[in-house]
């Protein structure tokens, strides 16, 4: 049985889904959830594609009950990875996140942002925020692999939302 | 002399690797094994597979010694990378299996966590029955 509770929270949701990002404040944090299924033969990020505005925070929450995670910025000051954030940004590593752990940045240059999960990158575990409106640049390729880093896996590459995609619907999901 | 050999023989005791000697039906196992949870950043009980410990050694492959909650055994897994397997000059030879009788077998796929980073196959030899895998269930 469904409480009159349960519908308001979800009837909540679905009007704060059917409303974003379009009223979106800059002081409103936004939420990325690090997810699994229960053999761990499948992870993600929900969204993986979120548009926000400059300014904003985001908070990555590890809910995958038997997993560890990271949400890692393609930066080659991590471990010599590409660069697929904007010139300028600061990159960011959150480290292992056990279940329930959390873990938030905020963002303030415009451009495209791409983040991995360090033990998943292979297994397709990335996601990409657009802050803002980007420029010129974000029509440009992003760089595959850093001088003396290892190249983003294919599965990786073929997971990222396009830029068009994430502008179009503010929210990306795959799941 | 008899004393010099005793402390030889209990240095030898704490830096044998696993073997089948080792006592492994309750945790923690003796020998090398150790807890994964104190090894890599994960939680201390997997749904699915329980408290795991290993001889940090044997990895990725393991074997991997799998407990419920009250620290009985009930699988050992081996953790094959998917790129190894499908690597010709790649092999998994001799692995330990010290935990006796196997009731059943699963083999599956699993993204990665840490400690094996890329995707690779759960292999668990299940030391319970079938009806007793729900000891290392999810809460």
């Amino acid at each position: 049985m469904i409480s009159r509770r349960h519908i308001l929270q979800i009837g909540g949701g679905f009007l704060a889904g059917l409303a974003w990002p379009r009223h979106m404040h800059a002081a409103e944090a936004v939420e990325i959830r690090m997810q699994g299924n229960q053999d761990g033969s499948h992870v993600w990020f929900d969204p993986v594609g979120l548009r926000i505005e400059p300014g904003q925070t985001i908070r990555w929450i590890n809910l995958d009950s038997g997993n560890s995670h990271t949400v890692t910025a393609y930066h080659p000051n991590n471990f010599d990875r590409p660069l697929r954030i904007p010139e300028g940004a600061q990159p960011w590593n959150s480290d292992y996140l056990l279940p329930d752990e959390s873990f938030s940045v905020t963002l303030t240059v415009e451009g495209v942002y791409d983040f991995y999960c360090i033990p998943h990158e292979h297994a397709g575990m990335v996601g990409r925020v657009i802050v803002g409106r980007p420029g010129p640049a974000s029509a440009s390729p992003l760089p595959e692999q850093a001088a003396g880093g290892e190249a983003i896996p294919e599965i990786a590459l073929r997971a990222f939302p396009s830029v068009d995609e994430i502008m179009r619907q503010g929210v990306v999901r795959r799941v | 002399m008899r004393i010099a050999v005793a402390t030889l023989a209990l240095v030898a005791a704490f830096s044998l690797p696993a073997s089948a000697a080792d006592q492994v039906e309750k945790a923690p196992p003796s020998g090398a094994y150790k807890k994964v949870s104190e090894l890599v950043k994960l939680p201390d009980f997997l749904p699915g597979l329980g408290q795991l410990y290993v001889d940090p050694k044997t990895l990725p492959a393991g074997p991997f010694l799998a407990y419920d909650r009250d620290g009985r055994l009930v699988s050992t897994v081996y953790m094959l990378p998917v790129e190894d397997l499908s690597n010709k000059d790649k092999r998994f030879d001799d692995l330990a299996a010290p935990g006796g009788k196997v009731d059943h077998v699963d083999v599956y796929f699993n993204a990665g966590h840490p400690g094996v980073e890329k995707p690779h196959a759960h292999v668990v030899l299940w030391h319970v029955p079938k009806a007793e895998e729900t000891r290392v269930a999810a809460k």
